[in-house]
């Protein structure tokens, strides 16, 4: 499964994507307890308040919003595709 | 002879009549809405909304194109006006102070609504505004090196609340520079000539991301 960042995340992390690989399905709670292995905490850190998702960044399952499927529960299997990052609010 | 004359060849006699008889609604006059007015005057639309209700302020000047120092404390769409009118092309120019709201009204004639908009709130105001209308909206941000881009078709596409969710950009201070806005805004108007004259290949259900630190594009197909 591959997980992409873009932008500021991209920046901080240093990195672009990683691949893990899953067998079965995992929650995306629990990917962002992998990630967080590889990268210090830093995503329940940047992406989480109260066991929630903050507002601010944005993870899409296949070009779909968590928020709009089953949140931190929605299940991610080993062909899907993460995106990770803060929309740019500028203008 | 005439001032288009080197922008014939792209475009079909039917195309070249669409972005004649085109009217864009720029909603923000700002770093995106400024680039975007210059770009769509030179395309030689017929007519350009600019709507904002902010005054000039030092800190716009390194990205707001349109403005100079003589521009501090004047209402934005005046000085945008004054300064696109100076060129003597012949797209309409047409301003309003305001700010947008629920209660805004998107003109009859509006085509294409370009988002140049410095915060999600007023985005989904204005989103809102269009899917009201039934009139396409392209979407952009940028955040220092950074850009995201997408159209919504009212109807055919998801919505941008159905892509970002609730953004809370309140409290995020933009740092940019003028040429990663231009580049965004351009981009912004490339789509809308693909929208007016009805070409494919628009990023319709698609999120355009940008990052210029590293020259990395990226096009995500939504669903």
């Amino acid at each position: 499964m591959k997980i992409k960042f873009f932008s500021l995340i991209k920046f901080d992390l240093k990195k672009d994507e990683v691949d893990y690989q899953l067998s079965g399905s995992k929650s995306v709670k629990e990917i962002i307890k992998l990630l967080d292995r590889e990268f210090d905490n830093y995503f329940s850190r940047k992406l989480l308040k109260d066991g929630e998702i903050k507002s601010g960044t944005i993870i899409l399952l296949n070009g779909r919003n968590i928020r709009h499927l089953q949140g931190l529960d929605t299940l991610v299997e080993n062909k899907d595709e993460i995106t990770i990052f803060p929309p740019s609010g500028g203008g | 002879m005439d001032y288009l004359e080197r922008q014939k060849m792209l475009f079909t006699e039917e195309e070249a009549l669409k972005l004649k008889q085109a009217v864009v609604y720029i909603g923000g006059a700002g770093g995106l809405g400024t680039h975007q007015a210059l770009e769509l005057q030179r395309v030689g639309v017929k007519k350009i909304y600019l709507v904002d209700y902010d005054k000039v302020e030092l800190s716009n000047l390194n990205r707001q194109v349109l403005y100079g120092m003589d521009s501090i404390s004047e209402y934005k769409v005046d000085q945008a006006k004054k300064t696109l009118e100076s060129f003597n092309l012949p797209t309409i120019i047409e301003t309003k102070v305001e700010k947008i709201s629920k209660k805004s009204k998107i003109p009859t004639d509006v085509n294409v609504i370009l988002d140049a908009l410095d915060n999600f709130e007023t985005r989904y105001i204005l989103e809102q505004l269009a899917w009201k209308s039934n009139v396409p909206y392209i979407h952009a941000g940028v955040n220092q090196w950074y850009g995201q881009l997408t159209t919504i078709i009212p109807g055919r596409t998801l919505s941008l609340k159905d892509i970002f969710g609730e953004v809370d950009t309140t409290k995020e201070k933009v740092s940019t520079i003028s040429p990663v806005v231009s580049f965004m805004a351009s981009l912004q108007v490339i789509e809308a000539i693909k929208v007016i004259t009805g070409r494919k290949n628009t990023l319709d259900n698609k999120l355009l991301l940008i990052d210029l630190k590293d020259y990395s594009v990226e096009i995500i197909k939504l669903q």
